[in-house]
């Protein structure tokens, strides 16, 4: 399985150049073992292998011990990992030349379950990191890992979400606490910015799919991978006609090195897919991903009002900017994600 | 016209009635008609659900497993549902062999300030591709906003719907319109009630639950359940169709079924008897009328003073053993330590 | 497996340090200062900048934020450690302190000392160097269900009903229900002898909050009230030296066919409020153990030097 991901990699890093500024570096990724710190690792493993860029990888999380138990192709030089919680970084360890600021696990079951430690962990560690990184001799440029969250709910209208949108998160509601947390992270990483002259970049995610991402937390798409797994029926229990958009991991690991490394500070830039897609339609295109003659029919038993929501990202300016662009369509991550699960499911 | 998903209760809350002692004939019989009738889900268990065969709450004629295989047996077309307590029902003991047991819909419940504590079971039943509901109990003892809270936390465990449960037959018509409008506005997945009839409201609450947006309504034929029982599933699809909504559910055959459930099923037929009404005043959960009777009646105390006095010191459902100790006090005149 | 013996400054008391800077490591802190045979040398968390820690340093006692670590380069520091943090980091740490030769008290769920309620096998419990203080449930019922096993000669199934308030239980212990479930009866079973155990846990949310309780049920063919009465007398006075806040409020009764027993716990609110005799009774428990050892060891200095 690793040489799929190394493939996708591979195609993922469309631009050999834009990431020289990163050629030496060394990289510590807090929250380093999530989902994003796994394929920002597999990225760099590659490219170095590939392109010998030399980047060294710091990963910190407070889960790393167990990391390389789980990630066996991450024993290798290049790559360390620091069992640390963010909110305890007093000073970077030496030599980090640049940070990937990730802590804070988009786990929305966590988020309610334990609201306090969510905003302790992304306010505090968002400080700390800012607070450490302002303290090195030389400057240290940071990408601030926020949330396509932050907008609040996408008004029904607007096709994909800009930049410059203003909305926000109710703030009522328990359900919101991420979100508020992570706007008010943004505002610290301007703050840092303006009165320590900090580089700072700022990246959006939306929404991912792709290996690495367990299955276990309750969203639409995982849901439909999960019962094609299963054998089927897919079923939708949400509204076919909300609207999601899905990034493959590989290409949002470039897109975050390159912003790492070229990313005008001061700005911030949604990372996701622009190819919408509704709910519906992506379970069917699930569906049609497994073998005709296990083709899981899909169910769509809807009960209540229809209430579709859409969350899906301008990412013209990233593109622009940074001539970045998607390598891998939906279709062709669906496959590839299936592949991934049940070679883990059956031991590969 | 509005769909709505009926789900069959007889056969889990009914269990309360008869103290857990359905068996497996009764449990063929009624799931047969109810299913031939076009019922979306039969619920199956313990009253307390599963897991909950114990000396708190009383042990069941039946095990879990024995139950559960009896109604998978019989149904063709409902899914079998089961109802579960966190705190009484662990995932490796109890909640895996039910899934091996063909079970289709899961209803994880907790107190309704207490959410929290479904998070690992829901979680467990969406792994295993099943169909998931949150339950809120005793809901009327938390303010509207709370169980919106409550409810959004189940919501984003992956909960599909959340069903407000009136435990003690406590809701007025108001409380309805207010609790379920409230959460059928603030959550985006589905609502659902559960009525008990303690003080005789239980079909009209439900016909006021739809109306303020419910989706997801339950049932007992005959209204066989804990206490004064629950919504009178025959009467209420009828209020219901009648009222413009699409139940799926035969008529006909939903009479056909109640009317087994009362030659096999039931014992006495329940009704908002002093005791009831008195827990729906205060606010007690429904399935403590038996022990609150025997209890009261070995102590030489009036059931309803210690059901005054549970109310007063907002147990919750699963505290049977509390009973023991205010009829004690009450006996005492006081006297003993509390 | 290298054994120290600290440096002390008391010479009477048993050097302990506290691992975890959370509310149980806080309140632990608070009983230790109260104890004439225990000595806190060194209180343990991750961050200086902790409430707990903060609190600790303000009360003129040794701090740290290099968790396990703080041991590991100081070995003479302490011979018994309290471990208060968690299931996971418990199972680092437990190694880490065995190799080290330290006497080790665990109140997380980890399971992997010796199982310990001071009412009813302290001295065992005194000759293994980690034991567990299994959980709320268990310390408060455990001597319960271990004396009706004792009266009866043979119970076939023993239930036990824990009651705490809802703001007593934190995110840690909601998410880990079952894993309470299991170690609690695992603890009855093993403690009572019975053959079937069944534990169940209700959150209640009443305001004022409640105060932790608990009923022990137990089915055997032929109850004796009688004998029961006195036995559990004394047990709950045995707990009652180390949990001065635990009483009992039904003695030992038959209804509906079984025996029924009633206790509540009143916390001490050293740290902890109150209401929290859940948490207070497993802190008391690990303080019963270390008085223990205290006193054990004391009582072999004596012996050397006689």
């Amino acid at each position: 399985m690793t040489a799929l991901l190394r493939e996708d990699c591979a195609t993922a890093a469309t631009d050999a150049r834009a990431l020289e500024p990163l050629r030496g570096a060394r990289v510590l990724v807090t929250g380093g073992t999530g989902f994003m710190g796994t394929w920002i690792a597999q990225m760099v493993a590659t490219l170095n292998d590939e392109q010998g860029l030399g980047i060294e990888l710091l990963l910190l999380s407070p889960s790393a011990a167990t990391f390389t138990a789980r990630v066996p192709w991450a024993a290798r030089r290049d790559i360390a990992v620091i069992e640390a919680d963010v909110r305890d970084i007093v000073v970077l360890p030496e030599g980090v030349t640049h940070v990937i600021h990730a802590a804070g696990t988009p786990d929305n079951r966590v988020h309610v379950m334990d609201p306090l430690r969510t905003m302790s962990v992304i306010s505090h560690g968002t400080s700390a990191v800012l607070q450490a990184a302002s303290r090195c001799d030389t400057p240290v440029r940071v990408l601030n890992v926020s949330s396509g969250l932050i907008y609040g709910p996408q008004p029904m209208g607007l096709e994909r979400i800009p930049e410059t949108h203003v909305g926000g998160p109710e703030p009522d509601s328990i359900s919101s606490v991420y979100a508020e947390a992570k706007r008010y992270a943004e505002a610290e990483t301007a703050a840092w910015r303006s009165t320590e002259k900090l580089q700072v970049v700022v990246a959006r995610p939306f929404a991912f799919m792709g290996p690495y991402q367990g299955l276990d937390k309750p969203w639409a798409v995982n849901n439909f991978l999960r019962d094609a797994l299963l054998g089927g029926p897919i079923r939708i229990t949400g509204d076919a006609e909300t609207v999601r958009s899905y990034l493959y991991p590989s290409d949002m690991a470039f897109w975050l090195l390159c912003l790492l490394a070229a990313g005008v500070p001061g700005t911030a830039y949604n990372v996701g897919s622009p190819e919408a897609i509704t709910l519906g339609d992506l379970a069917g295109r699930i569906a049609a991903a497994v073998p005709a003659d296990a083709t899981p029919e899909v169910v769509c038993r809807p009960l209540g009002a229809p209430r579709p929501t859409r969350f899906v990202p301008d990412v013209s300016r990233a593109v622009s900017a940074l001539g970045l662009r998607v390598t891998v369509d939906l279709d062709r991550a669906i496959e590839r994600t299936l592949m991934w699960h049940r070679a883990v499911r059956d031991g590969r | 016209m509005s769909r709505l998903l009926v789900t069959d209760i007889t056969l889990r809350d009914g269990n309360h009635a008869v103290a857990h002692q359905l068996d497996a004939h009764q449990l063929e019989v009624y799931a047969a008609a109810a299913d031939a009738a076009g019922v979306a889900i039969v619920e199956v268990g313990h009253g307390n659900g599963l897991g909950a065969s114990s000396l708190q709450v009383g042990e069941a004629t039946l095990t879990d497993a024995q139950m559960l295989a009896t109604v998978r047996g019989v149904l063709k077309n409902a899914r079998m549902s089961i109802h579960v307590i966190p705190g009484f029902a662990t995932i490796n003991k109890d909640l895996r062999p039910a899934v091996e047991a063909g079970v289709d819909v899961i209803r994880v419940a907790s107190h309704c300030t207490e959410a929290d504590i479904t998070q690992r079971h829901i979680t467990f039943a969406r792994e295993q591709g099943k169909e998931v509901y949150g339950v809120l109990m005793m809901s009327h003892m938390a303010p509207k906003e709370v169980l919106l809270e409550e409810a959004r936390k189940m919501e984003q465990y992956g909960a599909e719907g959340v069903v407000l449960m009136d435990s003690a037959g406590a809701y007025l018509p108001v409380d309805v319109r207010d609790k379920v409008g409230h959460l059928a506005q603030g959550l985006s997945i589905p609502v659902g009630f559960h009525a008990h009839n303690n003080l005789g409201l239980a079909v009209a609450n439900t016909l006021v639950a739809a109306e303020s947006g419910a989706y997801i309504v339950d049932g007992a034929a005959r209204g066989f359940g804990a206490g004064a029982g629950n919504a009178q599933l025959e009467a209420m699809v009828a209020v219901l169709e009648r009222s413009g909504y699409d139940t799926g559910i035969d008529l006909y055959g939903m009479l056909d079924a109640a009317d087994v459930c009362e030659r096999e099923l039931v014992q006495v037929l329940p009704s908002a008897k002093s005791t009831s009404i008195v827990s729906g005043l205060s606010g007690v959960f429904s399935g403590f009328a038996k022990p609150v009777d025997r209890v009261s009646a070995e102590y030489g105390v009036d059931p309803r003073d210690v059901f005054f006095e549970l109310g007063r010191r907002g147990v919750v459902a699963g505290q049977e053993d509390i009973i023991i100790e205010v009829a004690r006090e009450l006996a005492d005149g006081g006297r003993h330590d509390g | 497996m290298r054994r120290t013996r600290s440096v002390t400054t008391s010479p009477d008391k048993l050097k302990v340090a506290v691992l975890g800077s959370g509310n149980i490591g806080s309140d632990l802190l608070s009983k230790i200062l109260r104890s004439d045979s225990l000595e806190c040398t060194l209180f343990i968390g991750r961050s200086l900048s902790s409430r707990g820690i903060a609190r600790a340093a303000a009360m003129g006692v040794p701090v740290s934020d290099k968790s396990i670590d703080a041991i590991v380069e100081n070995p003479d520091v302490c011979d018994l450690v309290f471990d208060a943090t968690s299931a996971m980091s418990h199972a680092r740490h437990a190694p880490v302190l065995e190799e080290l030769g330290k006497l080790v008290v665990d109140l997380t769920p980890s399971n992997l000392g010796r199982m310990c309620v001071p009412a009813v096998n302290l001295e065992e419990g005194l000759a293994h160097t980690n034991v567990n203080m299994v959980t709320c449930g268990g310390q408060a019922t455990v001597p319960i269900a271990h004396v009706i096993g004792q009266v009866h000669g043979s119970v076939p199934y023993i239930e036990v009903v824990s009651q705490i308030a809802s703001r007593s239980a934190g995110p840690a212990t909601r998410l880990n229900l079952d894993e309470y479930i299991e170690n609690t009866e695992r603890a009855v079973r093993t403690f009572s002898g019975c053959e079937h155990a069944k534990a169940i846990l209700n959150l209640n949310p009443a305001t004022p909050p409640v105060d932790m309780q608990a009923t022990v049920f137990a089915k055997t063919d032929a109850p004796d009230i009688d004998a029961l009465t006195p036995a559990i007398e004394q047990m709950v006075e045995r707990i009652r030296a180390y949990v001065p806040g635990y009483q009992l409020i039904v003695p030992p009764t038959i209804e509906n066919g079984r025996i029924v027993v009633m206790v509540r716990v009143l916390g001490l609110g050293d740290y902890l409020p109150s209401y929290a005799g859940n948490l207070d009774i497993i802190n008391c428990a690990a303080i019963a153990v270390a008085e223990g050892h205290a006193q054990r060891l004391r009582g072999l200095t004596r012996g050397e030097s006689s």
